[in-house]
């Protein structure tokens, strides 16, 4: 059975570099993801990334379990995102070096899909900042509506309302394909 | 956890794709969280080059300081055994001495100087006690100096009543007369006699005690 997350950070407070970094594996690729498509440029993402993992190794010792530790990490994360958004303006997700979804070989159907997939990610580039925050704590970070609420500063209610919104965009950008 | 996810955004979500970081940003992360959990019990800014020496010599210089402070009050103290009875003297030079002590422990030397209260033995320890003690009160209680001037002679019989040798109280009783405080000579020779009902006075300092 795996360590919880929140044993592994106490370990590492404690003085354990192995416990950062199973930790660190096991949400390098959700953070990462999450931050990437908040930004303008993959280098802007991989410096913001690199960032909030400072932030986290800095506050090791103030660590407290009080929640879950994604909770803790997202907030984190927020707060950096929030400095990133009031200096450089809002972001856009870059599809172009991206992999297409399947494998088909028809021409023509890649490149539907590419324009299905590139007006999503103009669907969620259009999002309000909180609405697309809220998104991507849901389903990139697997956050509950309460704890996106702590990790944005927000309340349950103003989270669920974010994200039913974001949803409901998102699923009429994907509907009109 | 309420899930509010629709299964075809998730879906076109996912097909974004499933990026990560490049493996060279892992190295550096993991390094410095390394560094960080080997160095978590050192100072934010360790001390380097010229500044390596301040804390032990801090330290040293505060211990130094508090061991000198220590033995300095130790040995401003009174030490119990040094302290021994006050030699019997001269009336005069004892009148003296007690004034010259009066702006130090005015409250002291008046209780001891009171004849109602003569103590039995010579308390060299308790007197020298109660003089540092109350040291501190003598400057707030300047009504105590008037008092005791107006008790002085009382404090000259009461020191005849105190007297160690029959000499030194016949030498008082006679300062008494010289001063003419016959009532006083009176009282502090009946005193003597209560106190050395034996002792024989001699026929020259008999002269000098007796009312003339």
């Amino acid at each position: 059975m795996e360590a919880p997350d929140e044993q592994l950070m106490l370990a590492y407070r404690d003085g354990s570099a192995g416990a950062f970094e199973t930790l660190y594996l096991r949400h390098r690729g959700r953070l990462f993801r999450f931050v990437l498509r908040s930004v303008k440029s993959r280098a802007t993402a991989e410096e913001l990334f690199q960032e909030i993992w400072m932030r986290v190794i800095e506050a090791r010792e103030r660590y407290v379990p009080q929640a879950r530790f994604t909770t803790w990490l997202y907030t984190i994360a927020h707060h950096r995102m929030v400095d990133h958004w009031r200096r450089g303006g809002l972001s856009l997700v870059e599809l172009d070096d991206q992999d297409l979804p399947g494998d088909s070989p028809d021409p023509a159907r890649q490149l539907e899909a590419r324009e299905a997939l590139a007006r999503f990610a103009q669907a969620l580039e259009a999002l309000p900042v909180a609405q697309r925050e809220a998104f991507l704590l849901h389903e990139e970070a697997g956050l509950s509506i309460a704890e996106i609420a702590v990790a944005t500063g927000s309340n349950a209610e103003a989270a669920k309302s974010r994200l039913r919104y974001a949803v409901a965009k998102l699923k009429a950008a994907v509907e009109d394909d | 956890m309420t899930d509010e996810r629709d299964p075809k955004v998730s879906q076109r979500y996912r097909e974004l794709g499933s990026e990560e970081p490049p493996t060279a940003l892992d190295a550096e992360i993991l390094a410095a969280s390394r560094r960080a959990a080997e160095t978590r019990l050192a100072p934010l800014v360790p001390p380097t080059g010229r500044r390596r020496w301040y804390f032990p010599v801090a330290a040293a210089a505060i211990i130094t300081l508090a061991v000198a402070v220590t033995v300095q009050v130790e040995r401003q103290q009174p030490d119990a055994e040094s302290i021994t009875p006050p030699p019997p003297s001269t009336p005069e030079s004892r009148t003296d001495a007690l004034e010259a002590k009066k702006d130090s422990a005015p409250q002291a030397e008046l209780r001891k100087a009171k004849p109602a209260k003569p103590p039995a033995t010579p308390q060299p320890l308790s007197r020298a006690a109660d003089a540092m003690r109350e040291r501190g009160s003598a400057d707030a209680q300047p009504e105590s100096r008037v008092r005791s001037a107006a008790e002085a002679p009382a404090r000259l019989l009461g020191q005849v009543a105190k007297a160690d040798s029959p000499e030194a109280a016949l030498e008082r009783i006679a300062e008494l007369r010289r001063q003419g405080r016959h009532d006083e000579a009176d009282k502090a020779l009946a005193e003597f006699r209560r106190r050395f009902p034996d002792y024989r006075i001699a026929a020259e300092m008999l002269k000098k005690v007796q009312r003339p």
